[in-house]
């Protein structure tokens, strides 16, 4: 199977220090750290999880940070079933966005995406791939980035958190929706950046509790979704794909009718489209399935997600080692669909090719 | 079946152990022993490894909630579902049960009981688990 959405983590921020210009290692050696001096600079949600983001079965033998035990995850994740290729997404990184200054924002990226290389992809593991972090705040800063790592055959995909200030259709993201499409990397979205500079207010305010929060991570899913469609990035770059890292999947139809109707009565207002939104996201837009709906009654679900045609457009994740972690031998999905949503369609849109499995302890 | 002697495991301590293929968490509460099969009905999470905590009912006050049950809630490591330590049910529906096993001390020595009856019995998938059939 193929895991689009694994997280690997650092022990401690300090480890980016190496990889940080001389200014920006500056502010972030010796400058304000909210959380503390091993911490990742962020400007936080304003929600906390009251028992934590990792499963507390995750924690290394050697002590430390879920995922960021590369042995441990093997032991974990990436042998105990039998991965062939696993989606690296980081794990902080995404925060990025929630920083006002563009220029720090960018500087972590690229120390992130260095890190990733040094620390993961180096470690000659092939079955690991990776993200190019960016800062969405900072599109030109991001294309550069962009285009910097577009030659690394390990970075599959580039990465921005779904909290953002403005959905990721608006012109002002034209610059990365180029670099990203000029280097052939899907623009992948995963859940996060929820606070500081996203702090934008949804329509009816905020919600109070995590777990009323959790439900709601379809939210900023739906504004992509919509966005991308309305101002016509798909037309605009037809090899454009737009990926939903833990934003749900059973809302996605009600909103595809919806947009389809609307688009129907008022389509006078983007007249560059020239298909159904619903055509454009059968195409464009695939969404990873981790953490999968579970209503009573499993057919509702199977409903729903044929409706989007899930066997094709739906990537199987675990989201190791995060608390809503979904099992991959437990995973309610139409059996039918097994091979397509655990491998193939991750194959397609990342171009994995099939790999000879290695035995494991075979690497040093 | 031994676990250890009852020396080895002190309060507030647990203990996992393999039989038949199952892992078992034996812990020990103020004295109270108590066993579980470590797995969640939920989806199949090491329940075990788990934080033994306390819980939460509403209470009167600015603040309407207060902390109740400390160390008898057990709460799987995975999705965080709270079972009871003594009963393996689940909080937020009784009829969810995390298997447990009666655990003696004998001479000193704990010892896990593993009634053949008693484990077909709880064989049952419990009522409001739909999905646990594996995909497989």
């Amino acid at each position: 199977m193929i895991d689009c959405d694994v997280h690997n983590a650092w022990a401690s921020s300090r480890e980016l220090h190496p990889y940080l210009d001389p200014y920006h290692r500056d502010a972030v050696e010796r400058g304000e750290l909210p959380g503390g001096r091993d911490s990742f600079p962020h400007a936080h949600r304003p929600w906390l999880h009251p028992e934590g983001f990792e499963r507390a079965d995750a924690v290394p033998p050697s002590g430390g940070t879920p995922g960021s035990d590369y042995g441990f995850m093997c032991e974990q994740l990436l042998d105990r079933y039998d991965i062939e290729y696993a989606i690296l997404t980081g794990d902080e990184a995404i925060e990025i966005s929630t920083l006002a200054n563009p220029y720090l924002a960018s500087a972590l990226a690229r120390a992130v995406n260095d890190w990733t290389v040094e620390r993961w992809l180096s470690l000659g593991d092939d079955r690991l791939r990776a993200s190019v972090v960016v800062a969405p705040q900072d599109p030109q800063g991001a294309a550069a980035e962009i285009r910097r790592l577009a030659g690394h055959p390990g970075f599959v995909q580039v990465l921005v958190s779904s909290g953002s200030t403005r959905p990721y259709g608006d012109p002002f993201y034209g610059p990365i929706w180029d670099a990203a499409t000029e280097a052939g990397l899907p623009f992948a979205v995963h859940l996060g950046g929820q606070g500081g500079l996203n702090a934008h207010p949804v329509g009816c305010g905020p919600p109070t509790f995590f777990w009323e929060l959790h439900a709601l991570l379809m939210e900023t899913g739906m504004g992509h979704v919509a966005s991308t469609i309305a101002h016509g990035v798909f037309e605009r770059w037809p090899g454009a794909r737009l990926v939903l890292i833990e934003c749900g999947v059973a809302w996605l139809p009600a909103l595809l009718w919806r947009l389809d109707a609307d688009y129907k009565a008022l389509r006078k207002e983007t007249p560059w489209l020239t298909r159904l939104p619903s055509e454009y996201a059968r195409e464009h837009i695939r969404l990873s399935t981790q953490p999968l709906e579970d209503p009573p009654e499993r057919e509702h679900l199977y409903a729903a997600l044929e409706a989007i045609d899930g066997e094709h457009t739906l990537l199987f994740a675990t989201d190791y080692p995060h608390w809503d972690f979904d099992n991959p031998e437990l995973i309610h999905l139409p059996h039918a669909w097994r091979e397509r949503v655990m491998s193939e369609n991750a194959r397609e849109l990342y171009g994995l090719p099939r790999r000879t499995p290695v035995p494991t302890g075979t690497l040093s | 079946m031994r676990v250890c002697a009852l020396a080895e495991l002190p309060d507030g301590e647990r203990r996992l152990v393999e039989v038949d293929g199952r892992t078992i968490g034996v812990f020990n509460v103020e004295g109270e022993l108590y066993a579980l099969h470590d797995r969640c009905p939920h989806r199949g999470g090491s329940l075990c490894h788990g934080r033994l905590t306390g819980t939460t009912e509403a209470a009167p006050g600015v603040t309407p909630i207060g902390y109740v049950r400390p160390g008898r809630v057990l709460r799987c490591a995975w999705h965080g579902w709270e079972f009871d330590i003594a009963t393996g049910r689940s909080l937020v529906d009784p009829r969810i049960r995390a298997r447990t096993y009666p655990v003696e001390v004998v001479d000193g020595e704990v010892q896990l009981v593993l009634d053949v009856r008693r484990d077909e019995a709880q064989a049952d998938q419990p009522p409001g688990l739909g999905n646990l059939a594996p995909w497989r």
